[in-house]
């Protein structure tokens, strides 16, 4: 349905994007989850045609964005990482204008907008100016906006950074919703859990290229069965890199300054030998947790980096 | 097309919401020009409050009191004659000043004796008692200039005038005649003018009058519709200065980006933004339209009117967008618009008549559109001009406006593109 082939960017010497290629079926949830700088932005503006790739294609049902953008725009519906709406009209008025712009008129609009503000929760205010908004508010309508004439593909760029807890509840719920009615969307998020719990497939990128993509658990399968040992406490980098490297069948993933990553190697025995060698050690720790096969492991063990970076 | 409406009509809702920037910039023409007109063109004469005592109760003490009671001198001059109260009266700030005539005042004029006029002024009137002195200094001036050219027949006419003799026989009128005809001939070059000025103020007291009144009305006006129509057009380029940097403020909220990301091309995003700010303009124009209607009392070429207006809409669109196209940012292009207007304003002789400026200033005027504009406003609200009158500014105006349109449009369509609308 959406497939991106080979897809750059490149800003002077950086190449904010390099070469992505991944497609997105019909009513999947698909996300692009990486840290910030990862190219995720960049990548859903060239989706949306706002920004023209320096190679690579975009098709829509085999319809190449670049030859007949506003033929494909028509059928996107784009949620902006910033609330992009105007503060001085009210949600009504800012659905309106938007409706009318993707060419809904009389009753069909009206409806799409009653429908539209029932899913995110904000008829009850209406009718006032959406600079009297909350900010989570405000983010609710910046997602209405995206779906008011119902497109067949929504993109959403990392929909709820930076707001409260129960209004990121609150959107998940909405994004949820918009799945299940057969919407497909492409969800970027830098969050591990939001990408885990909304995404049928995932794509994991980092400095502009994907690194790997698939089901929740298929990308479990590439992390392996390895579970992860992160310590922390007030020792330096290369003390803990010298002790684990004596220890064979496990693998150092990660060492700084007060924490150290450490993997098991998918072993029992290499589990109890890192655990003795670490408390034989003497060094002064405050903190051990152990986990499962994740995401965050996956992107540990292609990156070097945990995906909190 | 629909979709372009919708844009305007946004747009405009939202000034509409927010009209406190327009109305200040439409309120300035109307402000400057009321103000320059009020303080130039007319307003309300201030009267002395004059008090009179008269010690000479004689024939050219009545007269002076005569004189600055006459209507003409009413309009500067309200007299009372007093008595020994005036001084106290003064005092208390109850008139302008006090005039005193001396006792023999007549006879010192007639028999060529040295007299004085003496003037008490209420420095607490401001200029009022300033004025008072100056015409009573002019009064004296005449009187004694009088009596010195007319010392002859007045030496003759001395005893009827200071004593109660009537017995004048006609041999002696034809000679006090000749006498007054012959001091007046000899001095007729210098005083002459002075006659005539003051038969020509002796025109029927109430015609008079309300000629005066039409006159200062009229005055006032005629310097609003001379001052208004450069500073209107100074206006409708902050206006549409203030209509076009919304694409700017919308690119800094993500709405500008927003619009491209949904099926419209970033030339129709500028198509619109070109059409509120004429609509912006057109509004304003109408406003300011209404208030020069009132102020002129002749017809004005309303199809020239039109026409030119049109034009100017061209050019004010025009010159936005090319700045804002060049500057990129917003706060930068309010700061080139700014500086840019001002030149041109006053270059293009918005504020000051161009006539009045230096040379340099008046070749280089032509380049402002501010210029053309100005001129053919002036030319049809004040010179009754047709549209075949004002051509040149229709011309230049849409040319102005056509090229800078064009160039602004490319300008901000490269911005969007590179920059996608953020």
């Amino acid at each position: 349905m959406f497939q991106v082939e080979n897809l750059s960017k490149r800003y002077g010497e950086i190449h904010a994007v390099d070469g992505i290629s991944f497609q997105v079926r019909a009513g999947e949830v698909y996300g692009l989850l990486g840290p910030n700088g990862a190219g995720k932005t960049t990548t859903l503006s060239m989706l949306s045609g706002v920004l023209k790739p320096d190679n690579g294609r975009i098709l829509f049902d085999d319809i190449d964005l670049h030859a007949e953008p506003v033929k494909v725009k028509q059928q996107l519906g784009v949620v902006p990482q910033e609330t992009a709406l105007y503060e001085d009209l009210s949600a009504r008025e800012n659905l309106k204008f938007w409706g009318g712009l993707y060419g809904l008129r009389g009753s069909e609009l009206d409806q799409a907008i009653n429908k539209t503000l029932d899913r995110v929760g904000l008829t009850a205010r209406a009718k006032d100016a959406v600079k009297k908004y909350s900010g989570g508010m405000k983010r609710r309508l910046n997602l209405a906006l995206g779906l008011i004439h119902e497109p067949r593909l929504v993109l959403l760029d990392e929909p709820t950074v930076g707001i409260d807890p129960q209004a990121r509840v609150n959107i998940l719920d909405v994004v949820r919703d918009v799945a299940k009615s057969g919407t497909t969307v492409l969800y970027t998020t830098h969050y591990l859990e939001e990408a885990e719990s909304l995404c049928d497939r995932i794509a994991i990128m980092d400095h502009g290229r994907i690194l790997a993509e698939g089901s929740l658990d298929e990308l479990k399968k590439q992390a392996g069965e390895e579970e992860t040992v992160t310590i922390e406490g007030n020792f330096e980098a290369e003390l803990v890199r010298a002790k684990i490297e004596a220890v064979s069948s496990v693998r150092l993933l990660s060492a700084e300054q007060g924490r150290a990553v450490i993997s098991t190697g998918g072993s029992g025995e290499g589990a109890v030998k890192l655990l003795e060698s670490l408390f034989g050690a003497d060094l002064p720790m405050h903190g051990i947790s152990i986990r499962p096969p994740s995401l965050n492991s996956l992107f540990l063990n292609l990156t070097g980096r945990e995906l909190r970076d | 097309m629909r979709t372009l409406i919708l844009m305007v009509r946004k747009d405009l809702i939202r000034k509409a919401r927010a009209p406190l920037g327009l109305l200040v910039v439409l309120a300035f023409p109307i402000m400057f020009s009321a103000i320059i007109s009020m303080a130039f063109g007319g307003g309300s004469t201030p009267q002395v409050y004059l008090l009179v005592e008269n010690l000479d109760d004689n024939l050219l003490g009545k007269a002076l009191i005569s004189a600055m009671s006459s209507e003409q001198m009413g309009e500067y001059f309200d007299v009372e004659i007093v008595g020994e109260e005036g001084l106290s009266r003064i005092e208390d700030g109850d008139a302008s000043a006090l005039l005193q005539i001396p006792e023999n005042f007549t006879e010192s004029i007639v028999e060529g004796k040295p007299c004085s006029l003496s003037l008490v002024r209420n420095p607490a009137q401001g200029i009022l008692p300033e004025i008072a002195e100056q015409v009573s200094l002019v009064l004296t001036d005449i009187l004694d200039g009088g009596s010195k050219v007319l010392r002859e027949p007045m030496d003759a006419l001395a005893p009827y005038v200071l004593g109660d003799s009537l017995d004048m026989n006609a041999a002696l009128v034809s000679n006090i005649s000749v006498a007054f005809f012959d001091a007046f001939e000899g001095v007729g070059k210098y005083l002459n003018p002075p006659v005539i000025t003051l038969s020509s103020m002796s025109v029927g007291a109430e015609d008079a009058e309300e000629e005066e009144e039409d006159e200062g009305g009229a005055g006032v006006f005629q310097i609003f519709l001379f001052v208004f129509p450069g500073i209107s057009v100074y206006a409708l380029f902050l206006v549409g200065d203030l209509a076009m940097r919304d694409i700017l403020t919308e690119s800094e909220a993500g709405t500008l980006r927003r619009q491209i990301q949904g099926p419209v091309s970033p030339g129709r995003v500028l198509v619109a933004k070109a059409a509120f700010s004429a609509s912006v303009a057109f509004i304003s124009l109408i406003m300011l339209t209404l208030i020069g209607w009132i102020a002129a009392d002749a017809p004005i070429d309303l199809l020239g009117y039109l026409v030119l207006s049109l034009a100017l809409i061209l050019a004010v669109v025009g010159s936005a967008a090319a700045i804002y196209g060049a500057a990129g940012k917003l706060q930068r292009g309010a700061v080139i618009a700014s500086i840019v207007y001002l030149f041109l304003a006053f270059s293009g002789g918005s504020f000051f008549s161009i006539d009045g400026m230096p040379g340099i200033i008046r070749l280089i005027a032509p380049i402002s559109p501010f210029y053309w504009g100005t001129q053919g406003y002036k030319a049809l609200l004040g010179q009754g001009a047709s549209l075949a009158d004002i051509l040149p500014s229709v011309g230049v105006l849409s040319a102005i406006g056509i090229v800078l349109l064009i160039l602004g449009g490319m300008l901000l369509n490269r911005n969007l593109v590179r920059g996608g609308g953020a």
